[in-house]
């Protein structure tokens, strides 16, 4: 250890009280502004994966043109060809075949329009949270017997309808053969979904009732993409862009939940403004902190300086020992807050714990789950350690510049 | 470095790069488009859209019709015969499916502004939500909104004369008034604008080119297979192309059309619309 590593780190400790303090508020930065980011991450991935959950996956296919028109004009060929690319994707954690149109829901004398989507159920289940979120009765079958029409409606339509599990409900559309597709469904469940609009507007029946219903033979709508993790779907999107280059391509677009849903990039882009806002606050108070600590340690040893200098000492070594001290009392605070913050992020890392109250509510407007996340990734504590390293660094300048240009004549009289 | 053109070239070269582009389906003005005559003067657009309107409906009208669906999906026209029973000033109206099978007795009540449907097959009478409005009528590209949506042509709109079509540059085949309804701002209109051509001899619509509110053409409507009926004009086809899906197109074919028809004002509940006559 050098002569100004030394003197500075005896610096550092001569106000052990003042150096506590400042370094408390160092670690007190750190830990939050970890902590905060952590929960923003966590709270975002699950508003994605609730929503690519509640929707049509990462990443959905449909024929080209269909997001704009939503109607059966544009269709999936469902003759393997697609399938078979779709498996051929190594980031693909599971895919499920959708046919979706908007048709009349009718019991007695009330009637509302409705999505409705025909879904093949085992696939769905490892795509969307459709299936686990029935709250009465149970999910369409999986293998319906010939002439079987069943119908899981969303919690609000049930009501709105005035519908009870075994009630038979009329659903009326115009099918791809410009028929008019009418039938009688058994409603056989409702689902309890997060989302309010979903939940007044979502009809789901079997993938082969509705192929039948809407005479839509070997086509469906779209196939709904969901990625191997959620980091992933711009890689999914790239990969199945490659994967179906060529003639089938041309017939299809792909579109990922950045498109389908901008209302849900812009939320978490202003969510996460708001709180950058917040803790660039917190840096800045934290900085003035430390900037306080230094200089009050440089002005009280104003004298002490002096005789270094009129020892010989060169201002630049000066400005060095000041600077170190600066980067020391900030080290020691971020290595204490770093062993605050990580080992309980990492434990917390991914957990969820329920909201309750307005809170909940607020969230529930959303189309979110209430619950609070965790997330730790790797670039949140070196983005906020190295903040508060350029912070103090900052907060040094002023001290250091004006240790170094002290006069020691000047020095030697004051105080 | 681009070569200067020689002067006149220019409109050779715009109408290279028009033959290349293909007419465009947008037009950023309605005028753009026309190149018309100027009408004689003493013409009154208000007065033509009136006896248009009159050439047109009467206070009860009974007509039996085909509805002939064309669309790129189809390998055969779906046709959709139906007949309907209309009181304008209560704001009423019947229609009855006959053909295809599936859909024989299926009957739509407009008992203004409701629009009800019975369906024979499943013995359910159904309001018609205002979500499904603007859903396709029997599968044609008229939606359920165009059966229900009463707005008069003549109270509800402004109306400015755009000019004189002469009848020989492809628009319509005889001479005619071009004719802009501007819907009031309180009118119950989905449309931006509507611009008629009615015949300069008879009054009688030939033409209706319906523009949504960002001035983009949506459908043209053409009137064909003129008769004469007492006083009245009418057009016994009515072809209907709407210009956002490429290849579909809605022709009605009327094959009766009674004009002042006497019928019983009690036909229009929902009790009669079960009825499967």
């Amino acid at each position: 250890m050098n002569i100004e590593t030394r003197l500075a780190w005896r610096n550092v400790w001569r106000n052990p009280r003042r150096t506590a303090l400042s370094v408390a508020a160092t670690v007190f930065a750190l830990v939050l502004v970890i902590f905060s980011i952590s929960m923003a991450d966590g709270s975002h991935e699950k508003m994605i994966e609730d929503a690519v959950r509640l929707s049509s996956g990462h990443v959905a296919v449909s024929g080209k043109g269909y997001r704009h028109s939503m109607t059966l004009e544009q269709f999936v060929p469902w003759d393997g060809r697609v399938e078979a690319a779709i498996e051929k994707a190594d980031s693909v954690r599971a895919w499920a075949p959708r046919i979706s149109s908007f048709a009349l829901v009718s019991l007695g004398d009330r009637s509302h329009g409705s999505m409705v989507i025909g879904v093949d159920p085992e696939r769905e289940a490892g795509v969307t949270k459709f299936v686990s979120r029935v709250n009465e009765g149970r999910f369409v079958d999986q293998n319906p017997g010939p002439g079987v029409r069943e119908v899981v409606l969303g919690r609000k339509l049930a009501e709105r309808l005035g519908a009870a599990i075994g009630d038979e409900i009329l659903l009326y559309g115009v099918a791809y053969s410009l028929e008019t597709a009418y039938e009688l469904f058994e409603v056989v469940g409702t689902m309890a979904l997060p989302d309010p609009r979903l939940e007044r507007n979502l009809t789901i029946v079997h993938l082969d009732v509705a192929s039948e219903f809407y005479v839509y033979e070997d086509r469906i709508t779209e196939v709904a993409i969901l990625a191997d993790s959620a980091g992933n779907a711009a890689a999914l999107r790239t990969e199945l862009e490659s994967v179906f280059a060529g003639p089938l391509g041309d017939e299809l677009e792909l579109q990922d939940y950045e498109e389908m849903m901008p209302g849900l990039v812009q939320l978490i882009l202003i969510d996460d403004a708001g709180m950058y806002i917040m803790l660039a606050i917190l840096v800045v108070v934290v900085g003035f902190g430390i900037l306080n600590t230094i200089l009050m340690a440089i002005l009280e040893r104003t004298r002490e300086l002096g005789v270094i200098l009129a020892l010989g000492l060169k201002p630049i070594a000066l400005f060095r020992m000041v600077y170190l001290e600066s980067m020391m009392l900030a080290g020691v605070g971020l290595a204490i807050g770093l062993l605050i913050a990580l080992p309980p992020l990492a434990w917390l890392n991914g957990m969820e714990f329920p909201l309750g109250g307005d809170l909940a509510q607020a969230t529930e407007i959303f189309g979110m789950e209430p619950v609070l996340t965790f997330k730790l990734i790797p670039s949140n504590p070196i983005f906020s350690t190295l903040t508060i390293v350029v912070v103090a660094l900052l907060a040094a300048l002023y001290p250091a510049l004006k240790a170094s240009r002290a006069h020691p004549v000047d020095a030697l009289r004051s105080l | 470095m681009i070569a200067r053109l020689p002067g006149n070239t220019a409109p050779a070269v715009v109408f290279a790069l028009f033959l290349l582009l293909g007419p465009t389906p947008s037009v950023a003005s309605i005028e753009t488009d026309l190149s018309l005559e100027p009408a004689p003067d003493g013409i009154d657009a208000g007065e033509l859209a009136r006896k248009a309107e009159n050439n047109m409906r009467s206070e009860r009208t009974y007509i039996a019709a085909k509805m002939t669906v064309e669309s790129p999906r189809l390998s055969r026209a779906r046709v959709v015969a139906f007949h309907s029973w209309e009181n304008s000033p209560e704001k009423k109206s019947l229609i009855r499916i006959d053909a295809p099978a599936k859909d024989k007795g299926t009957g739509f009540l407009k008992l203004h502004p409701n629009l009800w449907m019975y369906v024979p097959r499943v013995e359910r009478t159904v309001r018609v939500p205002p979500s499904m409005m603007l859903q396709s009528w029997m599968g044609s590209d008229f939606s359920n909104d165009d059966l229900v949506r009463e707005s008069s042509e003549i109270e509800d709109y402004e109306h400015r004369l755009l000019g004189f079509d002469p009848g020989t540059n492809g628009n319509v085949d005889r001479p005619a008034y071009v004719v802009e309804y501007k819907p009031n701002e309180d009118a119950a209109v989905v449309w931006g604008s509507i611009v008629g051509w009615l015949d300069v001899e008879t009054g009688a619509p030939l033409r209706q080119d319906f523009f949504d509110e960002d001035g983009e053409r949506m459908r043209v409507m053409r009137f064909s297979d003129f008769k004469t009926i007492g006083k009245r004009h009418v057009p016994h086809l009515w072809s209907m192309t709407p210009l956002d899906k490429p290849g579909h197109s809605t022709s009605i074919e009327v094959t009766e059309i009674r004009y002042d028809a006497d019928f019983d004002s009690d036909i229009f509940t929902t009790r009669n619309l079960k009825r499967r006559d």
